[in-house]
């Protein structure tokens, strides 16, 4: 079995992009993830893929890498393109039916399921890779929650706390690395035991699992422990009073980048509005 | 006759990532058979992959490895049965305890090769003794025992199985002085006894220096210098250039000829240190001294 897993990908290029403020990209993928679902307009859907090659440029992260990174998904993309294909009402003449059960179940492919289908698959795939290179690439998990963090942070008034939840965030982050690589030592401890992963029926399978669930759970337990203890060894109480390493700070190059996503979505609204070749 | 033999074995760890790591490059080597073979290395320099390679958990990129003289990925599917054959204890073997009582932990290898009930029982009380474990302990939860008894009871486990080969993966490592002896000590004990052939890697030379009837020296994926703790030993400089520490008694003995005193390189320990120095001074040496 690999383990080499996409979490906490961060990928070195040192572009316009990893220097960016978290907070900036924060903004920018949500107001983007808006325009997505906003976009009616085939000029709109144009403005949105040529803005995400364009976000892949500037990170300047190889396209192998980010191929790489969209295997998982091309699945679900193709089985909602194709469920989208056959559940769109026809308007038109549709191109060809079959006939599964009848008087029951038909299904029928028309030209508006087709464009359908292709335009959920391109929203879903733009919206991955977007986000992706923008948080995954280009922010660690550190700055990310970081910029979370500054981002909540007037909801600290409510007495909502941000900071802890901010915390068990980086925490979390910071021990998927660890537990994969625990998980495959442990499989390996067990596998050289004659452990058998592989075969044998759902039962026998699952079973198989519980030796290496078990130290699992124990080593967890045991690391959180430690971690709390040398936590409240260097006096960590919370997020009060607390300073920054990094403080986070809004460069000419952030304000820029705001200023470019409400284009962003502005634009999209206009094309929306003033171009009619086709709209879903 | 050699029981685990490498040819040409290569391994990359995330290859064609910014991560590559050569971790073996071009090793060959052998694993005789009824001797204690001690693999040393600085960290990172490959010794565990190295003993992954012999029981199957590694697939080699390039290379062949050999366990009884067959290749044990000629039938891919089948490299289960080689891990009845070398056993293996992997680093801090305390973690992967699992079972509700130690002896059904103990028994879990053994039940995994499909042995009858009356040969498991028999199994695990004899590698209890080995490993110093009583009854009373074997009736606990594992999770209940102290750190060293826990690795005692990881290390029967593997030894229940009876492997031809038994492989260590740093089994003193975290010790106290003690626990490092008894530990050590009873792995010798057991191979003495059973004949089997056992590996242990470490970076702890004195211990290979006390345990192993052969050595052999990794450096940066490659194999260096392999033979008698003795001619080990003596290479002190290229030793430390792998980043290895020589045990003190050969840095001693190193700088003393250094000195120009007529003192055997062979040695090692603190009984063959004193042994050759009192020979010395009885010979008249102690204008030299």
């Amino acid at each position: 079995m690999s383990f080499d897993v996409g979490i906490g990908q961060y990928y070195e290029t040192n572009s316009v992009l990893h220097k960016m403020d978290p907070r900036t990209k924060i903004f920018f993928v949500i107001l983007y993830i808006v325009s997505i679902f906003v976009a009616k307009e085939i000029y709109a859907f144009v403005l949105l893929t040529a803005i995400m090659l364009a976000t892949v440029i500037i990170s300047r992260v190889p396209l192998r890498v980010i191929l790489k990174g969209l295997k998982p998904v091309v699945v679900i993309v193709i089985f909602t393109a194709i469920l989208n294909m056959f559940l769109t009402k026809a308007e038109s003449e549709p191109l060809f039916s079959v006939v599964v059960i009848p008087n029951f179940w038909t299904l029928t492919l028309c030209v508006e399921g087709l464009i359908n289908a292709g335009i959920l698959a391109l929203r879903i795939i733009i919206l991955i890779i977007e986000t992706s290179v923008l948080f995954s690439y280009t922010t660690t998990p550190i700055e990310l929650t970081d910029g979370i963090e500054m981002a909540l942070s007037p909801l600290k008034k409510i007495k909502v706390p941000v900071h802890e939840f901010a915390m068990m965030m980086t925490i979390a982050l910071r021990f998927i690395p660890t537990l994969v690589d625990e998980t495959s030592k442990i499989m390996n401890a067990q596998k050289a035991r004659g452990a058998d992963f592989s075969s044998g029926g759902l039962v026998k399978r699952a079973k198989a699992l519980i030796p290496i669930i078990i130290p699992l759970f124990i080593s967890s337990f045991r690391r959180a422990e430690e971690l709390a203890t040398a936590m409240e060894c260097r006096c960590y109480h919370g997020g009060n009073g607390r300073t920054r390493m990094k403080k986070l700070k809004m460069k000419a190059r952030d304000y820029i980048g705001l200023l470019f996503s409400c284009a962003i979505l502005a634009g999209v609204i206009l094309l929306n509005i003033y171009t009619h070749i086709y709209s879903i | 006759m050699s029981i685990v033999k490498l040819e040409g074995v290569s391994f990359v760890y995330g290859k064609k990532s910014p991560y590559e790591i050569h971790a073996l490059d071009n090793v060959d080597l052998a694993i005789e058979e009824n001797l204690i073979t001690g693999i040393i290395g600085h960290t990172g320099s490959g010794k565990s992959t190295l003993v992954q390679m012999f029981n199957g958990l590694i697939r080699p990129d390039s290379g062949r490895v050999m366990v009884d003289d067959e290749d044990i990925w000629a039938r891919p599917k089948q490299i289960g049965k080689v891990r009845f054959k070398v056993g293996m204890v992997m680093q801090y073997p305390e973690y992967q305890l699992f079972a509700e009582t130690a002896r059904e932990d103990i028994a879990y290898g053994p039940k995994n090769m499909g042995l009858d009930d009356e040969e498991i029982k028999h199994r695990v009380a004899k590698s209890a003794k080995f490993c110093g474990l009583d009854g009373d302990t074997l009736d606990k939860s594992p999770f209940d025992l102290s750190g060293g008894q826990k690795r005692r009871v990881a290390l029967a486990g593997v030894m229940a199985m009876e492997p031809k080969l038994l492989v260590l993966d740093e089994p003193a490592a975290g010790l106290d002085p003690r626990g490092r002896r008894e530990i050590l000590g009873g792995i010798r004990k057991y191979q003495r006894e059973s004949g089997t052939s056992v590996v242990i890697v470490s970076h702890s030379m004195e211990d290979m220096a006390m345990y192993c009837d052969r050595i052999i020296v990794m450096s940066h994926g490659k194999l260096i210098l392999e033979g008698e703790p003795k001619e080990v030993f003596s290479q002190v400089k290229l030793l430390q250039s792998a980043g290895l520490d020589v045990p003190e008694i050969a840095k001693i003995v190193a700088s003393l000829r250094e000195k120009g005193v007529n003192i055997s390189k062979d040695i090692y320990t603190v009984e063959g240190a004193v042994e050759a120095l009192s020979a010395l001074k009885e010979g008249g040496g102690k204008n030299v001294l």
